[in-house]
């Protein structure tokens, strides 16, 4: 951090004006500083907290929208974990979606990212290619994968035929649902790929060059020296991918809402199905709610058992910066 | 950080040719096959209606319908859901680069009682999933009588998303304090400093801000979705994924028109990417690396 001190040097004068004039900059200061950040205070307030508090209590309602909330104790947390036979179905597909998520686009990053850290002529363009998926609209991607999917015209099909290999239902096959999902979020690879390029690159030459004359060949320089000058980003991002991928939602309302049977209702899509699909007729806000206060949970417990374990593999440097 | 072509580091023990050629293939192999959906979509936009319903398909249309990207729009009235995305993206994204910039400014340059815990408070907001304020704030909105407008589309980003909040911070810290020191001498004071000083200095991250706003708005589709009730103020997200709903498991001579309609929805991040491509990389850069 730079230093903050400059101002301090003025303050060897210790005359009572001064500390009075100080004193007044102080609240001049306070004021400037909260009027400054109105719009954050503001956000959080409206954004954070009082959906935060509101949604607490309602978990714990029978809450439609049209009448006043009634309180009913734990009866929606009893119903969703003893009754309700979608909901153990709905998280098996969501750790399912985010086990096989998360370390695809990590390795898959880190692979494509190694193999575009090089200074060959061509090289920006591989990049600009791989990182081409990302940049589109993600309903666009959704829609054109639907049609690739497509058992009787989609790309997909049409590949395997040339390849002389089985064809598949691919989203309507129970089976091949959740790959194939899984495939579309794996198209955009290229987001955690430039994450990784840009750490990749942060990495000192020295290393490199100590490593080489210690004569280490590229494997052990990989797991020795570039993996674990990786693993601060490596951590954040698997923070990052597991949120993101545990709040799935376009993949699974444009592919598949949820089907065949239960095989791709993740939890995301579950609350949006109880809780605003039928918004005209009964939508059931507050077991939505309480659906949506187990995922947050979900989420918190996973991420704080990866901060948890994280100093086991992270490497943190020499000394604080 | 800008990416640069950095140290082969790996590579440079394997006999030089043969580890070009290699390189070459592989990235070639894995470049077509990441394309092969989008040029498949484009030879799809391009033809005629028993082309796209030929058994066994073509890759390759027979003749080139570019009708295709006039009568394909007309079916959703691209233009009008066109017009209403730009509106509430281009007010998005003057509200994110505003609002975030206002807030990092006080978080790192102004000293203040009580600014530390508002940071702590804002970054650990960055964390809270998006769904746990949907209910509450679809409810809030419709007591407020604004359901179905854009107003709650548009609104929040005026106030401070955390995660830019943070990027704008963490590079006003970067910034010389003499600066602010030799201009307060000077007798300005924060409004003008930030305006005057800190805007021009701190162009690479408010661009950054306002492209990766741009994307978040013109891609969501969960909050229009839960927003919006009338067809006439969808936004694109909304009408495209009506058009694919629409044309799934009925007649699949529509896809052309899909598709030419798709490819134009992607048009416009597309030439963003293509005209800002560093500022892109360097805002890909600091959402990944800015851990500390």
């Amino acid at each position: 951090m730079t230093a903050t001190g400059v101002a301090s040097t003025a303050s060897v004068d210790r005359g009572a004006r001064t500390r009075a004039r100080r004193r007044s900059g102080a609240v001049r200061a306070f004021l400037t500083g909260h009027l400054f950040i109105l719009p954050g205070i503001l956000g959080l307030g409206l954004l954070v907290v009082y959906p935060l508090v509101t949604s607490g209590y309602h978990a714990f309602t029978d809450w439609n929208g049209l009448t006043p909330a009634k309180w009913t104790g734990l009866k929606n947390f009893r119903y969703l974990l003893g009754h309700d036979p979608t909901f153990w179905p709905s998280v098996r597909a969501t750790l399912l979606f985010v086990v096989i998520t998360v370390p695809a686009m990590l390795a898959g990053g880190l692979a494509l990212a190694v193999l575009v850290n090089r200074s060959l002529r061509g090289v920006r363009i591989f990049r600009t290619i791989f990182y081409l998926p990302v940049v589109l609209p993600s309903i666009a991607v959704m829609a054109l994968w639907k049609y690739v999917y497509d058992p009787q015209y989609g790309l997909a099909n049409q590949v395997l035929k040339t390849l002389h290999l089985p064809t598949s239902m691919w989203v309507g096959s129970t089976r091949m649902a959740m790959p194939a999902v899984v495939v579309v979020g794996l198209w955009g690879v290229g987001s955690t790929m430039m994450i990784f390029l840009a750490g990749l690159q942060a990495v000192p030459a020295e290393l490199y060059e100590a490593a080489q004359v210690d004569g280490a060949g590229p494997i052990r320089t990989f797991f020795r020296i570039t993996l674990p000058m990786l693993t601060p980003i490596l951590l954040l991002q698997v923070v990052l991918q597991m949120n993101a991928a545990f709040q799935t939602f376009n993949q699974i309302a444009i592919l598949t809402k949820g089907g065949p049977g239960t095989t791709t209702d993740v939890l995301m899509y579950k609350i949006y199905s109880d809780g605003f699909k039928n918004y005209l007729s009964t939508p059931q806000l507050g077991y939505a709610t309480a659906e949506v206060w187990m995922l947050f949970l979900i989420v918190m417990v996973v991420t704080a058992i990866t901060l948890r374990f994280s100093s086991i593999w992270v490497y943190a440097g020499e000394g604080d910066k | 950080m800008t990416v640069r072509s950095g140290p082969g580091g790996l590579a440079m023990r394997v006999p030089l040719r043969a580890s070009r050629i290699s390189w070459y293939l592989l990235c070639a192999v894995l470049g077509v096959s990441m394309l092969l959906p989008l040029l498949w979509m484009l030879s799809i936009a391009l033809k005629s209606g028993p082309d796209v319903n030929r058994i066994p398909p073509q890759f390759l249309p027979h003749e080139f319908q570019w009708s295709n990207f006039v009568d394909g729009p007309k079916m959703v009235d691209f233009y009008r859901l066109l017009a209403n995305t730009v509106i509430v993206t281009v007010l998005s994204t003057i509200g994110s680069v505003v609002s975030s910039m206002l807030v990092g400014y006080g978080l790192a340059r102004i000293k203040f009682r009580g600014r530390k815990f508002w940071f702590y408070a804002f970054t650990a907001s960055i964390f809270m999933p998006q769904i746990v304020g949907l209910i509450p704030l679809q409810r809030l909105w419709i007591d407020l009588g604004l359901i179905d407008t854009w107003v709650p589309l548009i609104v929040p980003s005026f106030l401070g998303a955390p995660i830019f909040v943070f990027l704008a911070r963490q590079y006003f810290l970067a910034i010389p304090f003499s600066l602010d020191e030799a201009a307060k001498i000077d007798g300005a004071g924060h409004l003008r400093i930030f305006w005057s000083i800190m805007i021009p200095l701190t162009r690479p991250v408010w661009i950054t801000i306002a492209i990766l706003s741009f994307q978040l708005s013109w891609n969501d589709y969960l909050n229009p979705l839960v927003y919006l009730q009338s067809a006439h103020r969808f936004t694109l997200s909304l009408g495209m994924a009506g058009f694919v709903s629409d044309s799934a498991g009925q007649a699949t001579s529509q896809y052309n028109l899909f598709m030419a309609t798709n490819l134009l929805y992607m048009l416009p991040p597309l030439l963003l990417f293509f005209f800002a491509q560093r500022h892109f990389m360097q805002g890909i850069g600091a959402l990944g690396m800015n851990s500390k």
